[in-house]
């Protein structure tokens, strides 16, 4: 393919696919016109990572389940409910971090079974199952706390999401440690890159030509570099950001390479087709679910950690910040299709834009209608491009 | 195939299935020999997709016999047919539009390498069993819903030679297809054939039972209601075991036979 034919093929046939990341760059560039280049400020990318990152962990189950066809309307409760128990352990009992950590993930596993129980095997919608734990986990986080806040969480608790690992390698100012990591991630990026187009060359698949494929690598390693480079020159490297990455490769890895993964597509693409296939929809469902109470517990230890304590209000509306990243990120309404890394973009252009707006000093008011906005823009783009490939058959 | 010839593939004996009050299969017997396509016709509420669903393991008669080579076997789900070497396309096409045309082909019995999915060896696969048929897709990579509603079809029969199975239940293969795609399939059904296959096919479409099939059965009411040669026997004899019609009823069967 040629390069004219390749970036027309890639800003027309893949608009849905690409169109994100344009979208997301585009939002960047504005915000950081905005607010005089500060929203790419050392101090503000540290920011921005500490800040959402309990909103990207929760869209990694939330893009599962929605791709399975599901709606999980419970875990912004979840995150409270988990925090709560965590707190309840290290703060009440003086119990140690870790048994804190794992009696929230504990929490969360047993709320995914309990979700998942009633999806799968009574069949109820998901709907109706998360709008009941909605409440019922909500309810369990007051009685829990018995309507108190607790707080504050010992120093080692405060270092998962507070934390940051840096000066292993020294440097002056900037942290070589930081740098050393983005660079490997960027090479790592690369070369899983390079393999797949030698796997497409082989199976005869069209591939982007040269120089694109060379371009869209230099400038994605570019902007890590840019971005790691920020984070050296702050704090270094935030603790929940490994946490993060670890999740996003793991669950990259579940998606698409695992039969778990391909299952949860054909359930979400054709449930009765799935069935008649011999795939196991009752137990793929069940998982569906404890996997996102797993992740949400991660999520509520990491907000808890964040905001050093455990309220009965914490997590409100998370589900919908949430559901948001994975529709703005490319998922379906109707399942079956959507992909974990453009749920992680879909979440942080939501966090730029509420990012950005805070630091202009817009009121809460506006930014809420315009998230709200870019919401509905998002689905209808999806929409239009599915009526537009409907059409071309 | 190395099987005493004379030994069917599939033998029914006097297999039936009631639903409450309904009976829907009363009696049934059918033979079904490697390299030989059977058609299953009848008039709508015949009892063929019933018949279909207890071959594919979906339904379990009430009583009668079921013998794979000769040996009696029960076939109480899908993946149990499956293990018998049987495989079955459905009428309503069982196929996920988002997922491509490897993934389709694999889905239920995905071959994996360690704890990940070997995509490579499945594709190489899916473009063998697409050759065998000479079928024509764009791309094994290519989503289901970017194909014709003929591909779609192929690629629900490609689906069944996987774990080489030796009988295959096609359940209105053609219902929802345009001449040109119909010609196809038909063609994809004496390609089952040649490659050795038991081929059971339901349809309502003389027509293509008569292009394709060696032997044609007719239900009635949930029993048989005769057994032809395709070669040798007349349009209208098989129409009226179809209609249960008699000789009192030619001037009708001369109106159906004109209307084909």
């Amino acid at each position: 393919m040629t390069a004219m034919a390749g970036l027309k093929d890639l800003f027309t046939r893949n608009l849905r696919q690409s169109g994100i990341f344009v979208a997301f760059v585009a939002i960047v560039g504005l915000f950081t016109i905005l607010t005089d280049g500060v929203l790419l400020s050392p101090g503000n990318v540290t920011n921005i990572v500490l800040q959402y990152s309990y909103i990207l962990i929760l869209a990694i189950g939330m893009v599962i389940v929605i791709i399975g066809g599901h709606i999980d309307l419970s875990v912004g409760s979840v995150v409270a409910l988990t925090g709560a128990v965590s707190a309840v352990v290290v703060i009440q009992n003086n119990g140690p971090w870790w048994l804190g950590v794992l009696a929230g993930l504990g929490v969360g596993f047993l709320v995914g079974i309990w979700q998942g129980f009633w999806v799968a095997y009574v069949g109820i919608p998901s709907f109706i199952v998360t709008l009941a734990g909605m409440l019922l986990f909500r309810g369990m986080t007051l009685q829990v706390l018995g309507n108190i806040s607790l707080s504050p969480f010992p120093a080692e608790y405060q270092r998962i999401a507070g934390g940051f690992l840096n000066g292993f390698l020294g440097g002056e100012g900037i942290d070589v440690f930081t740098l050393v990591i983005g660079a490997i991630a960027v090479l790592g990026y690369a070369v899983s890159q390079y393999r797949t187009r030698l796997g497409r060359l082989k199976y005869q698949q069209v591939v982007e030509s040269m120089p694109i494929f060379i371009t869209k690598i230099v400038l994605v390693g570019l902007v890590g570099m840019a971005f790691t480079y920020q984070l050296a020159r702050s704090r270094g490297l935030p603790i929940v950001l490994i946490i993060l990455g670890v999740l996003v490769i793991a669950y990259t890895i579940v998606t698409t390479k695992t039969v778990f993964g391909r299952h949860v597509y054909a359930i979400g693409g054709n449930l009765s087709a799935a069935q008649l296939s011999g795939v196991k929809v009752k137990r793929v469902n069940f998982w569906i679910f404890v996997n996102m109470g797993m992740l949400a517990a991660v999520a509520g230890v990491v907000y808890s950690s964040r905001s050093n304590s455990a309220q009965p209000a914490a997590g409100n509306m998370f589900e919908l910040d949430a559901i948001a990243a994975c529709f703005i990120g490319g998922a379906s309404t109707t399942g079956g299709v959507g992909r974990v890394t453009g749920a992680m973009v879909g979440g942080l252009i939501m966090a730029v834009m509420s990012n950005g707006m805070q630091l202009m000093g817009i009121d809460q008011s506006v930014q809420q209608m315009v998230k709200g906005l870019v919401l509905l823009l998002a689905v209808a783009f999806d929409i239009y491009n599915k009526r537009r490939a409907g059409a071309a058959r | 195939m190395s099987e005493n010839p004379r030994v069917p593939l599939l033998s029914l004996r006097q297999v039936s299935l009631r639903f409450g009050a309904v009976e829907a299969l009363v009696g049934v017997d059918l033979d079904v020999h490697a390299h030989q396509v059977v058609a299953l016709v009848g008039d709508n509420g015949a009892g063929k997709s019933t018949l279909a669903k207890v071959i594919s393991g979906v339904l379990t008669p009430d009583s009668g016999l079921i013998e794979i080579d000769g040996e009696e076997q029960t076939i109480p789900s899908p993946s149990a047919a499956h293990a018998l070497g049987i495989a079955t396309v459905f009428q309503d096409l069982a196929l996920c539009g988002n997922l491509d045309v490897t993934s389709n082909i694999f889905l239920g019995r995905e071959l994996t390498d360690g704890a990940l999915l070997d995509d490579g060896r499945m594709e190489q696969m899916a473009r063998s069993i697409l050759r065998d048929l000479t079928l024509r897709i764009p791309s094994v990579r290519t989503p289901l819903s970017e194909l014709s509603a003929g591909q779609r079809q192929a690629v629900a029969i490609a689906r069944t030679l996987i774990g080489s199975p030796r009988l295959v239940v096609l359940d209105e293969p053609t219902a929802a297809l345009s001449v040109a795609q119909t010609a196809e399939v038909l063609t994809y059904i004496e390609r089952l054939r040649d490659l050795g296959h038991g081929v059971i096919l339901i349809s309502h479409n003389m027509n293509d039972v008569r292009a394709v099939s060696d032997r044609i059965v007719v239900l009635r009411h949930g029993r048989n209601n005769g057994s032809f040669d395709a070669d040798t026997a007349s349009y209208e004899s098989i129409l009226a075991a179809i209609t249960g019609a008699t000789s009192q009823d030619n001037e009708m069967l001369k109106r159906m036979a004109a209307l084909r």
